[in-house]
């Protein structure tokens, strides 16, 4: 908690971490993009599907969200999402932007000149469109799609209660045994592929020095987020909590892990110091669902208006949350299997969790139907008022400002304010 | 009643043979998809009913616990069939790692105690089974199939002994070749049985015990000789899964016929018998790790040429793609399975975002589209 004695101030400048991480992944970016240009073997695979594994093989991976973003940020969703639908692919676009690039064969347009063939594609099984849309673009490429089962998404048995209290050390009494026993084999599998492949040799000394860096990353991560949960008013704006989640792409190297580090040492410096994002803070929220960050005005008319400060998201919880597995018994590949099968990122009850450790008065849901869904549901049984925003974070055609600003409003007003005053 | 007639009544009113199970004292035990061995249900002793959705069904509830995926109706009114208990004649209810849609079911379903504990559901198991048919994948699904027999077991208070998995297999045997004798006369030139007609046929199948269905079918196939000639453009149907006669009214009254199709509640159903190897359990395993793939098989290439081939098989003239709402994952299939359609020279055409419940300008652009599809042919 701040030290009441000293005068809390306003942050004014953008987390210094914040400008390490952005000039780590510009310098990343450009160091990858030369690598395959030279012809270096490449993969490609969905999030959290098998990243690790290419980190200790040294084998450059490029992630189907970030280059979804990447493709995003250069303002060429909609000219691929033409392409795609061109070829008859209308669905399920944002994460198919990487094989609309493949399929326009314009190097000339294409981010980064497009991506060269990779060695291989990761077949995920993250949906049923997902292993499609892979198998698709490997088919395109010319390239082995690689199919795996489970994800971190896995269906389960329901929950274990509090699982994240279980899951960093306790990851074998999570998780069925015959799945972790199954992903291993494949993970073992897709190493001896790409040892025939390459003509590397995988090191499990290396891939035990990678869990060992994911853990460490991962245990700043959430001694940050504590320090965040319980500073009041909120040392850190969740603006400035998302801008660091980049390093989890990065997890497994020591560049990443010294930037959480970096995080965490200033996050603590913060709260020592009593720098607040919002001194006037009187409202915590917590964001569900992707960010509109780039829409800085309606976060900060909630702000002046109502002193609302949104300080957790399911993002910067699950990096403290999730992630971090004990290799037991010497077996790293084990360990990293764990977290393959299992994150518990979906689950209700840890949404719970998060909002109560945040201190948070309510829950802001966002892409949202007309009709409560059942996460919302579950939070409001448990006390947690929850406001759901309709909207499309890709589109922002469908952002109603004026609908959405009501909502917030009364929200605001008839929901949390009289939920604070009862408590 | 002719034999069709009472395969209708029981594809119309999908309770009727299990509330008749229930009231001979038997178990009734709901399954969803074709991915769940219905001879180890068979030889617990349950009578096995598939569940389906009902477009005229409403989601009311269902809404209630929707989560942030895309969703198909023929799920979700069989959520809210659940939770408006319509499906109250169940004992247990099988949940299969199978489409998406489908699996979730399984984690919304486990909220209701909590959030709805005045509604009572079933006893659900969740079976597990993987994408790929490797090795690997093989000895996965057996392990699953293992414990599937063991809770049966449980269920059922006696253990399952190999002369009565033998002769459930038997039995689903007889009905699946009685069907492909089915599949054959639409085949046929000229066809004698609809698409409509067909789907009620095969559909019963799922909702009555196999050994009424394989009498119904052998009393209506002894006449098959005699069978009308159906008219129209031979067309065959890849899409989406169909548990209602709505698309195929649409197709069979736009001046065609549907002579087969790439569909769970169609002639895929039943197309791969089961064929006895070391023991019946074994012949189980292997039958549904090798069945005709569904959409969330690897490879999508499998898909493909199921499609064409079966397209082939039917001597269609052409192949309409179907594809529900918010079923992405048969929506991709569908460009690749055009191409290839083309390729063998079969026309195909697109109708895609198809909502659940076909309203009447639904169906009337419906109409037109097969129309102009079908002159252009």
């Amino acid at each position: 908690m701040t030290d009441e004695k000293k005068p809390l101030q306003r942050s004014q400048k953008q987390l210094k971490s914040a400008t390490l991480i952005k000039a780590y992944q510009k310098e990343w970016w450009d160091r990858t993009q030369e690598r395959l240009r030279m012809g270096e073997p490449y993969a490609i695979c969905m999030a959290d599907d098998a990243e690790d594994i290419f980190t200790a093989f040294d084998i450059p991976v490029v992630v189907i969200p970030w280059w979804s973003a990447m493709i995003s940020a250069k303002r060429m969703s909609e000219y691929y999402g033409n392409v795609l639908s061109a070829h008859g692919y209308d669905m399920d676009q944002y994460t198919s932007l990487g094989l609309g690039v493949t399929l326009d064969h314009k190097p000339e347009i294409a981010p980064w000149g497009g991506l060269p063939k990779p060695l291989v594609i990761m077949g995920t099984t993250m949906s049923d469109v997902a292993l499609h849309i892979t198998s698709v673009w490997a088919r395109e490429f010319g390239c082995t799609c690689f199919a795996h089962e489970f994800n971190y998404n896995t269906p389960y048995k329901p929950y274990p209660h509090r699982w994240w209290e279980k899951i960093r050390n306790d990851w074998d009494q999570v998780i069925e045994p015959y799945k972790l026993d199954y992903k291993v084999q494949e993970l073992k599998d897709l190493i001896r592929f790409l040892e025939m492949q390459t003509g590397r040799e995988f090191s499990y000394a290396k891939l035990t020095e990678v869990m060992n860096l994911v853990n460490e990353q991962e245990d700043l991560w959430a001694k940050t987020r504590d320090l965040i949960a319980q500073s009041s008013p909120c040392a850190v704006t969740l603006p400035d909590q998302l801008s660091m989640y980049p390093a989890q792409w990065h997890r497994g190297t020591p560049q990443g892990r010294d930037i959480i580090k970096a995080f965490y040492e200033e996050t603590k410096e913060r709260v020592e110091n009593g720098v607040v994002a919002c001194p006037t803070e009187k409202i915590r929220l917590m964001w569900l669902g992707v960010g509109l960050w780039v829409n800085t005005a309606f976060f900060q008319y909630f702000e002046e208006k109502y002193g609302v400060t949104f300080v957790a998201s399911i993002y910067t919880s699950i990096a403290a949350d999730g992630y971090a597995r004990t290799i037991k018994n010497d077996d790293p590949l084990r360990a990293l299997a764990s977290r393959f099968t299992f994150l518990g990122v979906q689950e209700t009850e840890w949404l719970v969790h998060i909002a109560k450790e945040h201190h948070c008065d309510g829950v802001v849901g966002f892409e949202c139907g007309p009709q409560k869904q059942l996460w919302a549901r579950y939070l409001e049984k448990q006390g947690i008022p929850v406001c759901e925003l309709p909207g499309n974070n890709v589109d922002a055609r469908q952002w109603d400002d004026g609908k959405i600003r009501d909502l917030m409003t009364d929200f605001i007003e008839n929901r949390v304010l009289p939920n604070k005053k009862q408590n | 009643m002719t034999a069709f007639e009472t395969m209708k009544k029981h594809y119309q009113d999908r309770s009727l043979a299990a509330l008749e199970w229930k009231k001979n004292g038997g178990k009734v035990m709901g399954y969803i998809c074709n991915n769940v061995p219905e001879e180890m249900i068979m030889a617990a002793g349950f009578l096995p009913v598939r569940l389906s959705g009902d477009p005229w069904e409403g989601t009311e509830l269902a809404e209630g616990y929707r989560i942030p995926y895309p969703r198909v109706g023929f799920v979700e009114t069989m959520i809210n069939k659940l939770l408006t208990e319509k499906f109250d004649y169940l004992d247990y209810l099988v949940v299969p790692h199978s489409r998406d849609e489908v699996w979730r079911m399984w984690t919304q379903l486990h909220f209701v105690p909590e959030l709805d504990p005045q509604i009572r559901l079933p006893e659900m198991y969740f079976y597990d089974n993987l994408h790929t048919t490797f090795y690997t994948a093989s000895v996965y699904n057996r392990d699953r199939a293992l414990e599937l027999k063991a809770q049966l077991e449980k269920w059922s208070g006696k253990k399952m002994k190999d002369e009565d998995l033998a002769k459930a297999i038997d039995i689903t045997n007889e009905n699946r070749m009685l069907l492909k004798k089915v599949a054959a006369l639409r085949a046929a030139d000229p066809p004698r049985i609809s698409g409509r007609e067909a789907l009620q046929m095969i559909g019963s199948s799922m909702f009555m015990p196999k050994e009424a269905h394989n009498r119904l079918l052998k009393d209506f196939l002894k006449d098959a000789d005699s069978l009308p000639a159906k008219t129209g453009v031979r067309l065959f149907v890849e899409s989406s899964p169909l548990d209602n006669l709505q698309f195929y009214e649409v197709i069979e009254s736009s001046g065609a016929v549907v002579v087969g199709e790439d569909n769970c509640w169609g002639n895929r159903y039943s197309d791969t018998p089961i064929e006895m190897t070391v023991n019946p359990f074994e012949s189980i395993v292997d039958r549904y790790l090798k069945k005709s793939p569904c959409p969330r098989i690897f490879p999508l290439q499998k898909r493909i040429d199921y499609c064409v081939k079966n397209t082939v098989a039917s001597n269609a003239k052409a192949t309409l793609i179907h594809v529900y709402e918010g079923d992405n994952a048969q929506a991709w299939e569908a460009p690749d399975q055009i191409k290839a359609l083309k390729a063998a020279g079969m026309p195909a055409k697109r109708v895609k975002n198809q909502p659940y419940l076909l309203s009447d300008s639904d169906k009337d652009e419906l109409k037109t589209e097969i129309k102009e599809f079908i002159e252009a042919l």
